[in-house]
């Protein structure tokens, strides 16, 4: 039964946001093959998602002037939104019985890395979420035509004011070296001359709403990569798309995000292959069928999001009914992660930067905070001297270490604490 | 590039050192350390200041005599009439009166079209040249961390302030520390005690599991007699909000940061080098008034940090840099703003300084693909300061560059 628990372990905590309570015990009887199928395999109606109800995200208009009367008003709706949609999120993570397409939707954020600040209004955010989440594990081709008329990022990287007069060369440049190709993938003249494809886009900040603006967008003929022709923005990106520097790329980023950013790429041309058709299923599918998922070099620390979930699905918490949401969000904002918040348009960093002693301080205080509204009766009706080995498979780790029995030892006849210490435990902050 | 250092480079994309784990340190820990090993009066102290999204150089240092400054950037020039003047040809952005204030008084040295051979306008391939201080060879440690390595073990060495450590300052096998912001609330009682248990070393730990182990370690050595003004939490207000330019890294409380800067100098930590940083610098739309308010805070935060150091016998100690990852480009967008460009000017600050201009201002009729020519590389800068402020040799951290500017 033991066989496989490396990479059940895995499955459960880096391509979903680790197992509820029996899952991983149960995936453990029933095998890897049963496991794995039952992971890549979309449900037609996730039951679990569908019980989070869509948050009230409209679209509030224009700013009022300022001094306006309205403005107050616009503000505070502007806020109970910006404040909501992640707290939206969060539930759908924690409650989705479906856990991949929320873990992909997640990697898409961090990869199309947009913050709601500079746009400073909530819809366009969701109308992009909802995005991320259609092609989460589609058609890569397809995601970017997508991503390219949408009004959040449009407007993060100063879309709708690069115009044929004027080439305004940031999202080209993202484009190229964060989206689609990887850095120096690509010639300064390459920046150059997609900026002039890229050219024409307006947005309206608040609907998010993309059009194309002809007076603006220079229909002169562009040389990218290598080809000439009138490129336009859709053209350009499906051309970046079908470049095998393309697969490369995302290849690398899945690895980085999802086995080791640590480690370089390895199979690097089978899993580029399996992405010949930008199938990113394909390319999920092949990562976790091939002996990637036994190497256990491939450590990764899991980010704050990635733990809280964890957490909250082991303990059926439903993140926005915690008392208080607000200082749901404080946690997470220590934590250095709030989702539709990236730090830029990078993504979020990886591995040790989430081990400062200022995070694990953090860390210890968000548990209890968690564990005090929880219901621990399964734990405490467990015996005193077999709840350790329990929570090491109700939890998915791997194995806790003698260093970590030996504290778990002390304080197992207090349920709080001894779970406090598991999930504040290096086997449980690192993916094994 | 080969896969190895492209792997390097995504890591550095996400904006966090790679290489050897940063030590984290408390408050305390500088605190104890100050008390009990303060830095010998006299010794040079350098702070690194980084802009993080690529500072435009031509309206931080206006060329406002230049014509063809005026025919390139008709929305976003500044009129003679508002710079602070430097010169007959040069002036500052309206917005730095406090940097102007020390220029005047032979304080700042200017260096200008700083950069390195073949400019990247990646935002973190830039940022990453710049801080392995290694345009050819391309390191993946910092100039600083190499410095670090090369001294006595030090965790109090170099430190960065903030909970993520920036390449500058990360080495091969030691880096410098990062200082979290905040106060730190500790566990206490038996159930410290237990936590404590999860920081110990084990031989079954991966390399991660262990760093994840260490980082419960910091929080229990706390030391019982604490400078009381040190244990304050710091305030956590930003000094502006980044609505535009907002997207490239950086934090946005210079001012905090250096205020915790002062106090731990002044208590006498025994710290040779700290890195602070502000971003959103990345105008590419409105550039004016958010690069003004961005450079009216560099000036502001810098010039009370001056003020707060210069009662103190270390006041005259103080060396500080200015940098960022490049300029803008030289013609402006339609957007009120300007796109990824090339070099940019460096300031240095402090007692030490000789005041003035060094090295040739960029010329603006004569562009290499719309951007300035590079006319000093900023290795000359690295090198002064390892030699002359830091008293270490720099050929060996810098690959064997030679070639130093006389700024000190």
């Amino acid at each position: 039964m033991e066989n496989d628990r490396l990479e059940i372990a895995r499955l459960y905590h880096r391509f979903g946001f680790g197992p509820r309570p029996g899952e991983f015990k149960a995936a453990l009887v029933n095998g890897l093959n049963a496991t794995k199928t039952a992971l890549l395999s979309v449900p037609a109606v996730d039951l679990g998602a569908t019980k989070v109800p869509e948050p009230n995200i409209i679209n509030l208009g224009t700013r009022p002037a300022q001094k306006s009367s309205e403005l107050i008003e616009f503000s505070i709706a502007l806020r109970q939104q910006i404040k909501d949609l992640p707290l939206w999120w969060l539930d759908r993570m924690a409650l989705s019985d479906h856990a991949l397409t929320e873990r992909m939707t997640w990697f898409w954020h961090g990869h199309w890395a947009t913050a709601v600040g500079k746009l400073n209004h909530a819809y366009p955010m969701y109308l992009q979420n909802q995005t991320l989440r259609k092609y989460a594990l589609g058609n890569f081709g397809e995601m970017t035509s997508a991503m390219l008329n949408d009004g959040a990022l449009q407007f993060w990287l100063d879309g709708g004011e690069n115009t044929a007069k004027s080439p305004n060369e940031n999202l080209a440049r993202e484009l190229m070296e964060l989206f689609v190709l990887g850095v120096n993938r690509y010639t300064e003249t390459d920046v150059r001359e997609l900026s002039r494809a890229l050219t024409g886009y307006q947005i309206e900040r608040s609907s998010g709403k993309v059009t194309i603006n002809n007076r603006r967008f220079d229909p002169g003929v562009k040389t990218i990569l290598g080809s000439s022709t009138n490129f336009n923005g859709n053209s350009a990106a499906a051309h970046l798309v079908t470049q095998n520097d393309c697969a490369k790329f995302i290849v690398e980023r899945i690895w980085f995000r999802f086995i080791s950013s640590q480690l370089p790429v390895e199979s690097a041309a089978q899993l580029e292959s399996a992405f010949t058709t930008r199938d990113t299923s394909k390319l999920i599918t092949a990562i976790t069928d091939s002996k990637i998922l036994s190497n256990s070099n491939y450590t990764i620390v899991k980010a704050p999001v990635e733990w809280f979930i964890g957490v909250a699905r082991f303990l059926d918490l439903t993140p926005s009914s915690l008392k208080t949401p607000g200082q749901l969000l404080a946690y997470l904002d220590k934590l250095a992660q709030v989702p539709f918040n990236p730090p830029n348009v990078g993504g979020w960093p990886t591995d040790e930067s989430w081990l400062s002693s200022a995070s694990a301080q953090t860390r210890i205080q968000f548990a209890s905070w968690l564990i005090k509204q929880a219901d621990l009766t399964n734990l405490a009706a467990i015996e005193p001297n077999k709840r350790i080995a329990w929570l090491q498979d109700e939890l998915g780790i791997l194995a806790f270490s003698g260093r970590t029995r030996l504290a778990l030892n002390g304080v197992k006849t207090n349920p709080a604490q001894l779970l406090q210490l598991a999930i504040c435990s290096p086997e449980y902050v690192v993916s094994a | 590039m080969d896969t190895l250092s492209r792997r390097k480079f995504l890591q550095l994309s996400g904006a966090a050192a790679v290489g050897a784990a940063a030590p984290l340190l408390t408050m305390e820990n500088i605190a104890h350390a100050a008390r009990t090993r303060p830095l010998p009066l006299g010794t040079p102290i350098l702070i690194m200041v980084t802009l993080y999204g690529g500072n435009d150089g031509l309206n931080t240092v206006v060329p406002y005599t230049d014509p063809l400054y005026f025919s390139l950037r008709p929305d976003i020039s500044y009129a003679p009439d508002k710079v602070l003047k430097l010169d007959d040809q040069l002036g500052l952005n309206p917005a730095m009166t406090g940097i102007k204030t020390m220029w005047d008084q032979q304080k700042v040295a200017i260096v200008r079209g700083v950069g390195y051979p073949k400019p990247d306008r990646s935002h973190f391939t830039s940022m990453a040249i710049w801080q392995s201080g290694a345009p050819v060879s391309r390191l993946s440690s910092g100039w600083l961390g190499r410095w670090v390595e090369s001294q006595a073990l030090d965790p109090m060495l170099a430190i960065s302030l903030g909970s993520v450590l920036p390449p500058l300052l990360a080495g091969d096998k030691r880096s410098g520390s990062a200082l979290p912001l905040g106060g730190l609330v500790i566990p206490t009682g038996t159930f410290a005690k237990d936590c404590q248990k999860l920081a110990k070393a084990t031989s079954s730990d991966n390399k991660l599991m262990a760093a994840a182990a260490t980082s419960m370690r910091t929080l229990f050595s706390v030391s019982n007699t604490i400078t009381p003004v040190l244990k304050m939490p710091a305030p956590v207000a930003d000094d502006l909000p980044t609505v535009n330019g907002g997207n490239a890294g950086g934090d946005s409380n210079l001012a905090q940061q250096l205020d915790v800067v002062a106090k731990l100098i002044a208590a006498g930590s025994p710290t040779r080098v700290w890195s602070v940083s502000l971003g959103g610098f990345d105008t590419h739309a409105n550039e004016a008034n958010a690069q003004a308010a961005l450079l009216g805070t560099v000036s502001a935060a810098l010039s009370r940090f001056a003020s707060q150091m210069k009662n103190t016998p270390r006041g005259k100690d103080i060396v500080t840099m200015v940098y960022s990852e490049f300029g803008r480009r030289v013609q402006g967008n339609a957007s009120q703003g300007t796109d990824h460009g090339t070099a940019g000017p460096v300031f240095l600050i402090g007692d030490r300084v000789k005041g003035g201009f060094y090295g040739d201002q960029p010329s603006l009729s004569k562009l290499t693909n719309g951007d300035l020519a590079v006319t000093t590389d900023f290795r000359d800068i690295y090198a002064a300061v390892l030699e002359d402020v830091l008293k270490s040799p720099a050929e060996s951290v810098l690959s064997g560059w030679t070639s130093k500017g006389q700024y000190f």
